[in-house]
């Protein structure tokens, strides 16, 4: 996993953009049928390990699509990377899902998306190139050691998330945390200074 | 301001994975408002979500999935961008908050000990965690409690000073079960905070035992 080279997450990066971008200008079909092949098996699997059901993962994939189709107008490449806006539809329509399940709420996504919305300045990144922040988000993943990656890519998944890594990885709670903790600072190092 | 107390890295990266309740999120989402070094940790977050995301295994979408899709596109009305439509009408007279907190209701300023008040922050979502402001008045020492989950705290206006070090505007209180608090509001202004709490939260000594019933927290 996240073992691409970096030259291919740049060109990755750059070809989703500039689908989602065909989407947004022209409302082209095939640009968002390109988007739907690659991300909606993936958000299946990402509702699918957040414990959605099959069903359920499957309609949250299409939502998560439908979304991309009428948000691509604000898809910003210069503030975020294509993938990264991808994560943050899939993560707001979990989000969502799981608050429906509860039944305490009838209101749509849109709330999330505010719930979100901490500042009303410029994105942090405005002016860095977003398509270099997330190939080098991506190197930098394909750099970790692979109990590292795990550890990091477990910790997307939900509130009770160290003790299920630590149960899935059958290692100790202390380990999962200090795993983190290293793979964290590891990652921070390879990103650079964010201040 | 410049903020020394940050969240730790693992709660930045659960904020942006979106696992946290909603009151740890507002409690976070608070700090961020005022933290441009953690809104970058997070974006950058945000794109190790995307890396996530990317490579995570394909699941075989239903048959036909696709089509189905093609067939919702032409109704659909390009979104527009979100923002808060109406004006704000809960909490708009306190500094610091994020926007989407400002619309939340909020009932006023009760009394809940010799120069502290407390104002809960009613959540639209129901939440394990407990959100509510607390003003403190300049020279309140708190009464030492102990809590038995987590409690995070963001300081909106003023100053306190516990053994974990100093706090001022834009910095945030992270403890767990294992904090024994006794603080001490060294500003000359009151100090606001917003806090998030989980479990219970036990005054000690005979006066927060009297206390107790009336804060009910």
């Amino acid at each position: 996993m996240l073992n691409d080279k970096p030259d291919d997450a740049t060109s990755d990066a750059a070809r989703w953009a500039a689908l989602i971008a065909a989407v947004a200008r022209e409302k082209d079909r095939e640009a968002f049928a390109a988007l739907f092949t690659h991300f909606a098996p993936r958000i299946k699997t990402f509702m699918r390990r957040s414990g959605a059901s099959e069903q359920s993962a499957d309609e949250l994939a299409q939502e998560a699509l439908l979304a991309v189709w009428s948000k691509a107008n604000l898809f910003d490449p210069n503030s975020v990377g294509a993938s990264a806006w991808i994560f943050t539809i899939a993560r707001n329509l979990r989000i969502d899902a799981l608050r429906r399940e509860k039944r305490t709420r009838t209101a749509g996504t849109d709330d999330i998306d505010l719930e979100f919305q901490v500042d009303d300045g410029p994105s942090p990144d405005a002016g860095l190139a977003a398509a270099q922040t997330e190939s080098r988000v991506r190197s930098a993943l394909a750099t970790l050691p692979d109990d590292q990656l795990r550890v990091i890519e477990l910790s997307f998944f939900d509130d009770r998330a160290h003790a299920e890594i630590a149960q899935t990885l059958q290692i100790p709670l202390g380990t999962v945390k200090s795993r983190l903790r290293l793979a964290m600072n590891r990652l921070r190092g390879l990103l650079g200074d964010f201040s | 301001m410049t903020i020394v107390h940050h969240p730790p890295d693992e709660l930045l990266t659960a904020f942006a994975a979106g696992i946290l309740d909603l009151g740890q999120h507002i409690a976070v989402a608070t700090h961020l408002t005022g933290c441009l070094h953690c809104r970058r940790v997070v974006h950058a977050m945000e794109h190790v979500g995307g890396g996530v995301l990317t490579a995570l295994p394909a699941t075989a979408m239903s048959p036909g999935a696709l089509a189905a899709v093609e067939t919702r596109l032409d109704g659909l009305a390009p979104a527009v961008a979100t923002g808060l439509g109406k004006a704000a009408t809960g909490l708009t007279d306190v500094p610091g908050l994020p926007p989407f907190v400002r619309d939340y209701l909020s009932s006023s300023w009760k009394w809940i000990a010799p120069k502290v008040h407390l104002r809960p922050i009613r959540l639209p979502e129901g939440s394990a965690t407990r959100v509510f402001l607390l003003k403190s008045q300049p020279g309140t020492k708190m009464i030492e409690h102990t809590h038995t989950g987590f409690e995070m705290t963001c300081i909106l206006t003023g100053s306190f000073a516990h053994a974990g070090g100093h706090f001022g505007p834009g910095d945030f209180d992270f403890g767990d079960g294992a904090t024994d608090h006794e603080v001490m509001i060294d500003s000359s202004e009151d100090c606001i905070c917003l806090v998030a709490m989980q479990g219970e939260l036990k005054l000690n000594g005979i006066i927060g035992r009297l206390l107790q019933p009336l804060i009910r927290m």
